[in-house]
């Protein structure tokens, strides 16, 4: 059978008689009917001259003898059919005790599978599980540079802000002040109350720097050179470009300073007429600029 | 079991009782048997004439159905003329004294006429002319054709060298009471031999004893082949040609109770014996069994068929179911053997696959 089909009691080949029997099978099978008519007509032949007739020609004993013969045919093609299906039997167990044998082969592997499988759950758990710590932490490092990527940005529209003249109608240490309170109520500002240690303290010598740097050119002294507080730090500029109310703009933006505890800050936003005790009345650009950003953001850190 | 398979038909003689073949190979066609020889004794022969020179299988039972019928036909009034002679003498056969007892009934029907009585209706018994059926020879002319035999089933007949009517029967008698056997009957291949010897021979085959003159073929002459090895039925069941021409499935057919043919004479053969599984014997009374023979009873002839037909889907049936059985076992083994083929190339695949897991 090309893919085999299993035969059926329907298929055509058990309704015909096609293909060439098996001698053993044949007598078998006959021998029954044989045997059968044979024993019908001696039963036949019961009757006195029959028996008598039969007895004298021998036909009764050649009959009794074909009967045995058919019987004895039968006996042996039994036999031979009993040893065939004895050893296809045999042959049937063997295959179903190998079938068995590879079913528990296939069931310990499917059992390694499983463990296997359950193993590379763990391991996928485990990885998904770090994988999540890792965007996560991903994630805070993205946030963070953003935020520094923020902060710079603030920084640098501060100072862009300075260098452009914007705070060109405060005093030199106004100027100071209003770039830094900027500074401080925006990115640059939220980054530094959140960030400690050495990074806090290199992003605010990076201000002090920018700061020195700005002032140095404004008052055209060099950084450790010192001014006059009053004349030089405080003084006002003058002229048409001068906005009217920055004074009052710094004094509304620095009057929660208490001039003993900010007293660069105090004296640069309000210019009283009476500067703070502890205010130098000569400053150099360090001086001024690392003072107030240590009243400004220092401070700021405890709040 | 083999590819090759070559399947004989063994018809054996038993006179009106030829009927019964019919059914038989009714039966046969029905279970889809290949037949590709036959041989046949008496009415077993001319069955198998018939069947051969028929165009196809199919056509062979039909025509015997049609000639086995217009016999079964035969009004009751003709009861008294046996049926299984008239078929003979409408295929050909001339009765023994033939001649003279027509020219006794001639003479007596002169006589009757000229003194103007009527003869006794059994009268006409002694006339051959009145013996022969017309319907049944004209089917017999037509379908026992020699000319089809060469183109059909090979046809083995079994003739029996005769010795004379009287002689044949006292060595039938002998043979009977079991003091000496008769001769072995001849097995001839019928296509083999000269044309104009075909029918001889076919119809020496069913020449009854006495009732019939032997046929003279080349100084020989042949009688009823049943005769032949009369104690163990050696010419009236002639498988020996089958099996010599390579026959390794003989279907046997008989047609009588408790037939003393053995197939323990043949151990090396696969024969399937078709025995009837009751009586064939129709007619009571002490000449019950010639009356059978002859065919006094011709609406009998039905049953037989009949019985034939039933007795051959049983007998064939039953190592037909065996076979089937030992087939599906086969079957069943070679499909395990195939599957167990694919065993180690499935194991390995696996084996594979788990090492790639460590």
């Amino acid at each position: 059978m090309s893919e085999q089909q299993p035969i059926t009691q329907q298929s055509e080949i058990c309704q015909i008689l096609t293909c060439l029997p098996e001698k053993f099978v044949v007598d078998f099978a006959n021998g029954i009917d044989v045997a059968r008519e044979r024993q019908a007509y001696l039963k036949g032949r019961s009757g006195f001259a029959a028996r008598l007739f039969d007895g004298f020609t021998g036909q009764g004993a050649r009959h009794q003898a074909e009967i045995n013969a058919s019987l004895t045919d039968g006996v042996e093609g039994a036999l031979n059919w009993l040893k065939d299906l004895s050893e296809s039997l045999a042959s049937s167990t063997l295959a179903i005790a190998q079938v068995n044998d590879r079913v528990n082969s296939l069931k310990l592997d499917v059992a390694k599978i499983a463990t296997y499988s359950i193993d590379t759950r763990r391991q996928l758990e485990h990885m998904a599980e770090r994988l999540s710590e890792r965007c996560e932490h991903l994630d805070k490092q993205v946030a963070r540079i953003d935020f520094v990527q923020r902060v710079q940005l603030h920084l640098d529209s501060v100072f862009n802000k300075w260098s452009a003249g914007r705070f060109n109608s405060f005093s030199l240490s106004g100027r100071c002040y209003a770039a830094l309170e900027e500074l401080r109520w925006g990115a640059f500002g939220d980054y530094c109350r959140q960030t400690s240690g050495d990074d806090r303290q290199r992003l605010l010598e990076n201000l002090s720097n920018r700061v020195i740097t700005h002032l140095t050119s404004d008052s055209k002294i060099t950084r450790r050179e010192r001014i006059a507080t009053r004349e030089r730090w405080l003084e006002r500029p003058v002229g048409r470009d001068v906005l009217p109310e920055a004074g009052e703009s710094l004094a509304y933006l620095g009057d929660d300073h208490e001039p003993h505890q900010s007293p660069f800050v105090f004296a640069a936003s309000q210019v009283p007429e009476e500067l703070p005790l502890h205010l130098p009345r000569l400053n150099s650009p360090e001086r001024v600029s690392e003072a107030m950003i240590g009243e400004l953001f220092l401070e700021v850190a405890y709040v | 079991m083999s590819d090759f398979m070559k399947v004989g038909l063994v018809l054996s003689g038993g006179g009106a009782k030829g009927a019964y073949q019919v059914g038989v190979l009714k039966a046969l066609r029905e279970l889809g048997t290949r037949i590709d020889a036959v041989s046949g004794a008496s009415i077993g022969a001319l069955n198998g004439a018939i069947l051969a020179s028929s165009p196809s299988f199919e056509t062979g039972i039909q025509r015997l159905e049609e000639l086995w019928g217009t016999l079964a036909k035969r009004s009751p009034l003709d009861m008294n003329i046996p049926g299984y002679l008239s078929l003979l003498i409408s295929a050909g056969m001339k009765m023994y004294g033939a001649g003279t007892v027509d020219i006794v009934a001639r003479l007596a029907n002169r006589a009757a006429q000229r003194f103007g009585y009527a003869l006794p209706k059994g009268f006409d018994f002694l006339s051959a002319g009145v013996l022969c059926d017309k319907p049944l020879q004209a089917l017999m002319d037509e379908y026992l054709v020699t000319d089809d035999l060469a183109n059909g089933l090979p046809l083995y007949i079994s003739v029996y060298r005769s010795l004379g009517g009287m002689y044949d029967l006292l060595a039938a008698f002998q043979a009977e009471f079991g003091f000496a056997d008769t001769p072995d009957s001849e097995f001839l291949h019928l296509q083999t031999l000269p044309q104009e010897m075909q029918k001889e021979i076919l119809l020496a085959s069913a020449a009854i004893p006495l009732l019939f003159a032997p046929r003279q073929t080349n100084g020989t002459l042949y009688s009823d082949g049943g005769q032949g090895g009369w104690q163990s039925m050696q010419g009236n069941t002639p498988i020996t040609p089958l099996l010599e021409a390579g026959c390794n499935l003989v279907i046997v057919t008989h047609l009588s109770d408790g037939s003393p043919w053995s197939r323990q004479d043949f151990p090396d053969a696969t024969i399937l014996e078709i025995r009837p599984q009751q009586s064939l014997a129709r007619a009571c009374g002490p000449l019950g069994g010639s009356r059978d023979l002859l065919g006094f009873d011709s609406d009998k002839i039905p049953s037989w068929i009949e019985q034939g037909y039933r007795d051959t889907l049983h007998c064939v049936g039953r190592v037909m179911s065996a076979g089937k059985s030992r087939h599906e076992l086969r079957q069943s083994e070679a499909r395990l053997t195939l599957s167990e083929k694919g065993n180690a190339s499935a194991d390995q695949a696996l084996a594979d696959v788990m090492a790639q897991l460590k």
